[in-house]
């Protein structure tokens, strides 16, 4: 049996129900998304009493599955006005897990002169405290108060002061292993979600008792190491170990479809300044407390995360992965690592997601507030952000309204989401996949690049598209690691196997993937109800009119397309 | 000679002789039997364009292999 903590944000009333369905069991986004579709109305406000927050653990949560404690949140979102799921990294998941939880629901919604409160989780009860101490603080300041009062150990999950003012482009920061509010659930706007219910934080103590139980503990443990031994097996996650996800500057780069001066290009001269080897050597050549390597959660085989330090060797953000340095870095034409570095920082601070506010800041430099590749220009404009000024609130509403106000008509972004770092007139599978996903635009969603022969051609792509639909969807379904992948390939029983010995439930590959299936075709369903139309998935009308330079590609998917990749 | 330089990896750069025109699949085989390397997935450039394993190989092509990976 499954739990879910209902939590009443206006009355401070709470409820346990316990459910044994499948999707109860596997968690994830198999759960978040059925439960938004079940109980969140598709036509309501974000913002309003009818929305509703869930945090959903996985199956192998709380086991010792490496990479096994992802936090997927679902939840309407006021970026894209259709469903949203985002997924985090770090403790929260595994905390859950100690208070025998599947799942946390945060629902109605107080009046608005309501104070800041923090929901408090333990193992004697719930309770909400007083929040207003926290508010108006960056995260990082909050993140160290709630350690202060609530143990290092604690999960915690908080907002940044622009997610306070319901900005559309605000994530949720959940407590990476030394309790920091660094793991981002940054897309979607579900900062401001949590916001609209007055919750400044919500806090899942250390004081868990439940452990994980086995149908067959033997089994399971040789599972588990098998596992590791594929991840630790293939090149590829065992290149992830090394670089992380900055190796796809290079890749990126080579196949033209690095983002460069808002989506304008899809290259950008010197880039080699911020690639992989670059961060890698920086961070090795300052030592301190720079980590070319490091795990969001324990336990993981494969550590792709980083620890960015200063030129003193101190801790400057962390992690600096490659949308970010997409983002923030070639989009805005800078090619300066402790740049990019300060920007993320201070993104996580402000508490916006770093793709959604890169991407309007590169819309603002299109605007001419500042020049591509002025260092100096783009931190003052994300300092705007943090201190959330008119302009700053602006961009820390996304790309898509920052183009609508600033008057720019080349605006990176599908739904309301913007574009992640895959240049989509020379990817035509990526492209297929932005146009195809109900979140918005997203990269995870359905990752065509490496498997796509001819790239800038859209032949076959809808097929591809669907095809790395379901394998991206399938991690997300269980609530591992998006690149636990590379271990199982294209077979998910050692995965599914895990399951069996824990449970004692046996789900084939042809059952789970119809599940996977399933939740597709729930949530572009729940968006059908929200009101978007067939129309609203595109580009802007520039990605068809205009060539992108080194490719000489123009954006060529029609709707019929990109609408039979949305059929499942 | 075919240049066949594997990037962001240990292995570096492999010169592989090509008398005639081979596909790269065959190529790439060769370059991971001569230096006892298993590839997995793959994205191989020549020239700014992406080549596929079917694709002839020449005398004097230089080829960079980048591992297929995905961002986070």
């Amino acid at each position: 049996m499954f739990s879910i903590l209902r939590i009443n944000t206006a009355t401070c009333e709470t409820k346990t129900e316990v459910f044994d369905s499948t999707d109860f069991l596997l968690g994830g986004r198999t759960l978040s998304s059925r439960l938004v579709s079940r109980e969140v109305p598709a036509s309501c406000d974000p913002f309003g009493r009818k929305n509703k927050l869930f945090f959903c653990n996985g199956v192998l949560s709380g086991t010792i599955v490496s990479s096994s404690d992802r936090l997927s949140i679902g939840g309407k979102s006021p970026l894209t006005g259709g469903i949203k799921e985002s997924n985090a990294g770090g403790i929260v998941g595994v905390r859950m897990a100690q208070h025998g939880l599947r799942c946390i629901a945060l629902e109605d919604a107080p009046k608005n002169d309501a104070v800041w409160k923090i929901v408090v989780i333990g193992k004697e009860q719930t309770e909400f405290v007083d929040g207003e101490f926290l508010a108006g603080k960056g995260v990082y300041e909050k993140s160290e108060l709630l350690s202060q009062r609530f143990g290092v150990k604690a999960g915690c999950v908080t907002i940044g002061p622009t997610a306070e003012k319901l900005l559309y482009a605000t994530g949720l920061a959940c407590s990476d292993p030394h309790g920091v509010c660094s793991r981002y659930a940054g897309r979607g706007g579900l900062g401001a979600v949590m916001a609209s219910k007055k919750i400044i934080a919500l806090v899942i103590l250390n004081d868990g008792e439940v452990k994980p139980e086995f149908k067959d503990p033997d089994a399971f443990k040789v599972g588990t190491k098998r596992i590791v031994q594929l991840l630790k097996e293939n090149p590829v996650s065992s290149l992830f170990t090394k670089y992380g996800t900055a190796a796809m500057v290079d890749i990126c780069q080579a196949l033209k479809v690095l983002p460069t001066q808002n989506f304008r290009h899809g290259v950008m001269e010197g880039a080699e300044k911020i690639n992989a080897q670059s961060m890698y050597d920086t961070i090795k050549e300052r030592g301190g407390e720079g980590q070319t390597q490091h795990a969001c959660m324990h336990p993981c085989a494969i550590q792709c995360s980083n620890v960015y330090s200063d030129k003193d060797g101190k801790l400057l953000c962390s992690p600096v992965e490659y949308e970010t340095m997409a983002l923030m870095g070639s989009n805005l034409c800078l090619k300066d690592l402790d740049a990019i570095a300060t920007l993320n920082r201070i993104a996580n601070d402000a508490g916006v997601d770093t793709l959604d506010v890169g991407a309007a800041i590169g819309v603002a430099m299109e605007a001419g507030l500042a020049e591509f590749g002025d260092t100096e220009a783009a931190i003052a404009l994300m300092k705007e952000v943090k201190d959330v000024t008119p302009l700053g609130r602006i961009l820390a509403s996304g790309c898509k309204v920052a183009a609508k106000v600033l008057g720019v008509r080349h605006a990176p972004h599908v739904l309301g989401q913007a574009i992640p770092a895959y240049e989509p007139r020379g990817t035509k599978g990526m492209a297929m996949t932005y146009l195809s996903t109900p979140m918005g635009a997203d990269h995870t969603f359905g990752f065509t690049l490496r498997d796509e022969e001819e790239p800038t051609s859209k032949e076959g792509k809808v097929a591809l598209s669907k095809k790395f639909q379901v394998i991206g969807s399938r991690m997300d379904a269980m609530g591992m690691c998006n690149f636990v992948r590379y271990s199982v390939r294209n077979d998910m029983m050692p995965l599914l196997d895990l399951v069996r010995f824990r449970y004692g439930v046996d789900i084939n590959g042809e059952e789970f993937d119809n599940i996977v299936k399933e939740t597709l075709r729930i949530e572009h369903q729940f968006n059908t109800d929200a009101g978007i139309t067939a129309l609203d998935y595109r580009f802007s009308e520039t990605f068809y009119e205009e060539a992108q330079p080194e490719t000489g590609e123009v954006m060529d998917i029609t709707d019929e397309e990109s609408a039979q990749a949305r059929k499942w | 000679m075919v240049s066949i330089n594997f990037k962001l990896t240990d292995i570096g750069r492999i010169e592989v002789p090509l008398e005639k025109r081979k596909t790269l699949a065959t190529v790439l085989q060769q370059c991971a039997a001569q230096a006892g390397i298993e590839l997995g997935g793959i994205i191989a450039i020549r020239a700014g364009r992406v080549l596929k394993e079917s694709d002839l190989v020449e005398d004097l092509d230089e080829i960079d292999i980048f591992p297929a990976i995905s961002g986070g």
